[in-house]
């Protein structure tokens, strides 16, 4: 009787263990991302990266969970020392202070291993090093352009103006049709106000003293900076290029301004490229056709060329508490690795996410992709590659120099301040925020 | 089983335990870990240093708070004012309704139980130059709400206060009456057999019989008026130009948007110490033999 229990005791163990080792053996490791949600690129990204990356895989299992207001709640999980595997942030200056803090891990071996300074756009590569490893990849990459009523235009014999002078000549001229020069509002978003500032300092000041004085070889403080910024309250304020004026600037938000630029209340359109999808919806259901243009040069300090300001839409990185580190890079360099499912799904987002800053060959785009996207992502490789760029706040700035641009932009519109007063505010931000060592990486120009 | 386990008088106490417990770690421990951090220059993430008093000395310096102090202050005068006032006259008529007073004090309550998006949302489309009352006025030919008074510096700050306040009067209309039902009628059978007015049997009969419920609508209101964010934030985040900036939109500025937490932390002891004195102001007033 108890040999019969011995045997029966033994073949239930060896049965226990060998169905443990099994599961433990064959079962796919799972990598949970925690990406901001959007309702329309979460099915998407669903479709074309999870399920499609499952559906390669047997070795990792991808979960997906799509979070309001990310930045919230990754916070608290990383400080628990929990949180998901990769996770999505707005930019680098938050990357900064996760990497500050222990919290995100070095990618270096796997970007040695995968070889992603390759397969990356090289400023792209160099937003996400921080003392000389890799922590973050960008997850799109945008920049600042103007769309306009190109049937307008035609209508009324305007041409794109390419310096200041044209510029304010042609707003004139439009202001004179009873039309506002650009369509733009800060409803629902507050932070709007630095595309504009950015555009006037890499347009009137200039990227390379941008750079100098990203770098801190340059006073904020100096002219070509004051300037811009008088230019531009001159512009926003007197002159009302946005929307009619100031006020109406305040209370128009992303479906009013879009509406009045496709109404032609507006001629022009000065926003990131984030604007080529609705555009192209707004302008499908009208009679007027649209382009868009680079921002045109408003000093010659800032160059001969347009120029195209770098900027990353958010960024992946993975946390130092994953237990799966390298299967979350598995992850992240079959999204690397494949330029033309990345095109796919930005393509099907109208290029608005989920545009990675990836090398694209011609071959690599859809045959029926928009030519004047498919212009605008060539145009950009061009001259990003050979050096001419400019530099977004949210990009490049760290966080509280980042915030006095768009918070207290609104205190020089209001004249409670003076340019030259918001510029040294500026730099005393500046000088502390390098102080504390808490500036984003800049790459060499 | 030990005596204090079974011992009638403490058996309330240990059914409040729970709420203690969970009130120390939501709210006390935080409390006093906040209390620490005003001393230090943390960021919400990283290492974490000693500043002593520079959070202190910068607040004093921070023009933004100064501003923001003010209109707390510019807030608090306008909600101890407007809604009150209001409130306590529409509940004194409701007393006189018999028929239909029901619909009356849900017309007037709804807006407290909408959600403040909702609210705001409502009157951001009212205010809308284009799509609201502004557009159509503009239609008829008159130049009247043009503007967003949200998006102009001069009015801004009102504006927001409007939209908070149309949402709060209602709820104090439903504490007033609760109290003037408290009141003896016989009262008010003996003013009238004097020959007293409406408004009379309102001023010596109605308000002092409401007085405790009265002050303490006025400490609520005091004390809400400190932390006041969603209406501003939703509708204005401060704007224009810090002219709608409050004390609590600062400190969620400074926290989450420009990483000080250090620093936001100073904001909220202060704001901490402001409502302390509050409340020791009107327990100072109940030990003097005040009815608070």
């Amino acid at each position: 009787m108890e040999g019969m229990m011995n045997k029966i005791f033994n073949f239930f163990l060896s049965f226990v263990l060998t169905a443990f080792f099994a599961t433990s053996t064959f079962a796919a490791t799972k990598v949970v991302w925690w990406m901001e949600s959007d309702a329309t690129t979460d099915p998407v990204v669903q479709e074309f990266f999870v399920d499609a990356f499952n559906a390669e895989h047997d070795d990792i299992e991808l979960e997906v969970v799509f979070k309001e207001d990310i930045n919230d709640t990754i916070r608290p999980a990383l400080l628990s020392g929990s949180g998901p595997d990769i996770f999505d942030t707005p930019g680098a200056s938050y990357i900064k202070i996760y990497q500050d803090a222990g919290l995100v891990k070095s990618l270096q071996e796997y970007a040695d291993q995968f070889g992603w300074q390759d397969k990356l756009l090289e400023w792209a590569y160099n937003s996400g090093v921080f003392n000389g490893e890799l922590y973050s990849i960008p997850k799109n990459y945008e920049t600042m352009i103007y769309f306009y009523n190109k049937t307008l235009f035609e209508e009324n014999g305007w041409s794109l103006p390419n310096n200041l002078e044209e510029v304010e000549a042609l707003a004139a001229k439009i202001k004179a049709k009873g039309m506002n020069p650009y369509a733009y509002g800060s409803t629902g978003w507050q932070p709007t106000h630095e595309h504009l500032v950015g555009n006037y300092f890499n347009t009137y000041a200039g990227p390379d003293n941008v750079y100098k004085a990203l770098i801190g070889e340059k006073k904020w403080t100096d002219p070509e900076f004051v300037e811009s910024i008088e230019l531009l309250r001159k512009h926003m304020v007197d002159d009302g290029y946005w929307s009619g004026g100031l006020e109406t600037y305040y209370s128009l938000g992303w479906d009013d301004f879009n509406g009045e630029f496709v109404n032609r209340e507006s001629a022009m359109l000065m926003i990131g490229t984030w604007g080529f999808n609705v555009t192209a919806t707004n302008f499908a259901e009208s009679s007027d056709d649209w382009d868009w243009a680079a921002l045109p040069i408003l000093h010659p300090q800032a160059g001969d060329k347009p120029n195209y300001q770098l900027a990353t839409g958010g960024t992946m990185s993975v946390n130092a508490a994953s237990k799966n580190p390298e299967a979350a890079a598995k992850v992240i360099d079959w999204i690397l690795s494949d330029r033309a499912r990345v095109l796919n799904v930005t393509g099907q987002l109208g290029y608005g996410a989920w545009l990675m800053p990836l090398h694209y060959e011609d071959s690599d785009f859809d045959p029926n992709i928009d030519p004047r996207q498919k212009r605008f992502l060539t145009e950009f490789a061009e001259a990003t590659g050979t050096g001419n760029y400019g530099y977004t706040t949210w990009t490049f700035y760290p966080n509280d120099p980042g915030v006095h641009i768009w918070k207290d932009m609104e205190v020089v519109w209001a004249g409670d301040i003076t340019p030259l007063e918001f510029m040294e505010e500026s730099q005393r931000l500046w000088d502390k925020a390098r102080e504390d060592d808490a500036l984003v990486p800049v790459g060499k120009r | 089983m030990p005596k204090f386990l079974t011992n009638i008088n403490a058996i309330s106490w240990y059914f409040l335990m729970p709420v203690l417990f969970i009130h120390f770690f939501v709210i006390a421990f935080p409390s006093i870990l906040s209390l620490l951090l005003c001393l230090t220059d943390w960021n919400g993430f990283g290492k974490i240093n000693y500043v002593g008093l520079e959070n202190f000395e910068e607040l004093f310096r921070d023009r933004i708070f100064k501003k923001a102090v003010y209109h707390n202050f510019i807030w608090t005068i306008m909600f101890l004012t407007i809604p009150v006032i209001v409130a306590l006259i529409i509940a004194y008529l409701l007393t006189g309704i018999k028929r239909g007073q029901l619909f009356y004090r849900l017309v007037y309550f709804f807006p407290y139980i909408l959600a403040s998006i909702v609210n705001c949302l409502i009157w951001r489309y009212i205010f809308h130059p284009k799509h609201g009352l502004g557009g159509w006025f503009e239609n008829q030919g008159i130049d009247f709400l043009s503007k967003s008074p949200f998006a102009m510096k001069e009015t801004a700050l009102y504006a927001v206060a409007w939209v908070d306040m149309w949402h709060f009067w209602g709820f104090l209309v439903i504490i007033y009456l609760t109290g003037m039902y408290q009141v003896d009628e016989s009262l008010y059978e003996a003013a009238d057999i004097e020959g007293a007015t409406k408004f009379q049997k309102f001023r010596y009969i109605t308000i002092p019989m409401i007085r405790p419920i009265f002050i303490l609508s006025l400490i609520i209101i005091i004390i809400w008026s400190v932390p006041t964010f969603d209406y501003v934030y939703i509708l204005t985040m401060g704007g224009p130009a810090y002219s709608s900036e409050v004390v609590a939109n600062h400190l969620y500025s400074q926290a989450f948007q420009r990483m000080n937490v250090g620093y936001a932390s100073t904001i909220g002891v202060m704001m901490f110490f402001y409502v302390g004195i509050i409340v020791g102001f009107f327990a100072l007033l109940r030990r003097l033999g005040w009815e608070v």
